[in-house]
């Protein structure tokens, strides 16, 4: 397929996403009229580095960033109101806006993030480069890289999902996957499910965590012929699970997340495998999924689990 | 309310592993034989009758934290997945009674599955 096709394919699958679709909304934003002070304990408190501006009628009228800050202390006026010092100078996305538009924006300027504001100019919520990421796996659930790009994302230290780095030897837990012994499958994904019992986090997403990885590991012995690991990493506010393989991987991603499609043979068939449910369960219990993979270079699962979210303090 | 042993007289069942777990409250059933459904469709803490007797099926209900498992038609069970069980206290029946008619002697009591009410 020719290059510009593909790309008006892609555009087309995103045509829809508007940018209300994936802003965050729970957005934190600050009276014009407050004190700097003030703006400072807020994003120390929510461990954010700049906030939308608002006059009475909660229309947007700057931003103010930790520079700014940094400003004002250095000169005395961290009591002044925050109209004195914050940029007005704002570059908004409309919630209407569509998806390239708001890429365009990340690509002209160079701010992390961008305030979304509705028809009366008032914040409604806020998009980070990590927002458009989610947006596009929310859209899918799921995401299938199934080209040439894949030597270079298969196998690599970087998150399909967040960029992140994941360095495998920083994993709180690792589990080699034996292939070879149908009765061990599930094992690698019970230990993972202990460890994190043992840690004592909520039965809830331990639960999810280690049924999700137990289709993700049963994969890999029933299906892959191949060699796996899994990993699992801890950040603050989630768990990644890796699940790897070099084996023969999948061929058509879209036929296997039809639930019930399942190539397992009789006899696996007969140890109550195979019933074509272990995509459709990683995506029911993970709160995002990757699948990367293919035709004999292997397969890599990447999930995400949210920890239960934190309640800020009212101020 | 409903025990586990009350599951157990009214099934006639045998106790291979789990004897400490027999006054324990059941609140819902369900029965498979694929490992899928059993991940996907029960809720924890329930117990599920099932045909299905390889370890396996042990490793299953304990990932998806279930109260207990009955094997049913008094099939034969491997020992490793007796051992397995006991490793873990975990509760396993056996009863004589084939899948149909022991699901619906338990449905009679009032208990009911993970799709009541949908
Ligand atoms: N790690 C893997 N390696 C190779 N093929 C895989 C792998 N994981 C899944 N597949 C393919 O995807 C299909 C669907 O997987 P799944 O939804 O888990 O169903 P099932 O395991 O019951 O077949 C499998 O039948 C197999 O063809
Ligand atoms: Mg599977």
């Amino acid at each position: 397929m020719p290059e510009n096709n593909k790309l008006a394919r892609y555009a087309a699958i995103f045509e829809d996403i508007k940018a209300g679709d994936i802003m965050s909304s729970n957005v934190v934003e600050i009276s014009a009229e407050k004190k700097i002070a003030h703006a400072k304990e807020l994003m120390k408190i929510k461990k954010i580095s700049g906030m939308p501006v608002v006059d009475e009628k909660k229309q947007l009228v700057g931003i103010i960033s930790i520079e700014d800050i940094i400003h004002a202390l250095e000169f005395n006026k961290i009591n002044d109101p925050i109209r004195k010092i914050m940029s007005t100078q704002v570059v908004t996305i409309h919630k209407g806006d569509s998806l390239a538009t708001v890429v365009d924006k990340f690509e002209n300027y160079k701010y992390g993030r961008f305030p979304v504001v509705d028809d009366e100019k008032r914040v409604c919520g806020i998009i980070s480069k990590e927002d458009i990421l989610h947006g596009i796996l929310e859209k899918f659930n799921l995401i299938y890289i199934h080209d040439q790009k894949r030597t270079s994302t298969l196998n690599t230290e970087y998150s399909a999902i967040t960029g992140e780095q994941l360095k495998t030897e920083e994993a709180k837990f690792h589990y080699r996957i034996d292939s070879s012994d149908i009765d061990a499958a599930g094992t690698g994904a019970a230990m993972l499910k202990q460890f994190l019992t043992g840690k004592n986090f909520h039965s809830d997403i331990v639960r999810r965590v280690g049924v999700a990885t137990y289709e993700a590991e049963t994969n890999v012995v029933i299906h892959s012929r191949g060699q796996g690991d899994i990993y699992f990493f801890q950040d603050e506010d989630r768990f990644i699970v890796r699940v790897v393989d070099n084996g023969i991987g999948i061929e058509d991603l879209d036929k296997a997340m039809k639930e019930g499609y399942s190539t397992a043979p009789d006899y696996i068939r007969e140890r109550g495998f195979g019933a074509g449910m272990g995509i459709a369960n990683m995506k029911r219990f993970a709160d995002k999924l990757v699948i990367i993979s293919e035709k004999n270079a292997g397969t890599q699962v990447e999930m995400i689990f949210y920890l239960p979210t934190q309640t800020w303090p009212l101020i | 309310m409903i025990k586990v042993r009350d599951i157990v007289a009214l099934l006639d069942a045998e106790v291979l592993s789990g004897e400490s777990k027999l006054d324990e409250e059941v609140k819902s059933v369900g029965a498979s034989d694929m490992i899928s459904d059993i991940l996907a469709l029960t809720k924890p803490g329930m117990v599920v009758l099932t045909g299905y007797t390889y370890p396996q099926v042990i490793r299953t209900a304990l990932v998806t934290d279930l109260l207990g498992l009955i094997v049913v038609r008094g099939k034969n069970i491997a020992p490793e997945t007796i051992a397995y069980a006991r490793e873990n206290n975990f509760l396993l029946l056996r009863t004589r009674g084939y899948l149909y008619s022991s699901c619906g002697k338990i449905y009679a009591t009032g208990l009911r599955g993970s799709d009541a009410g949908k």
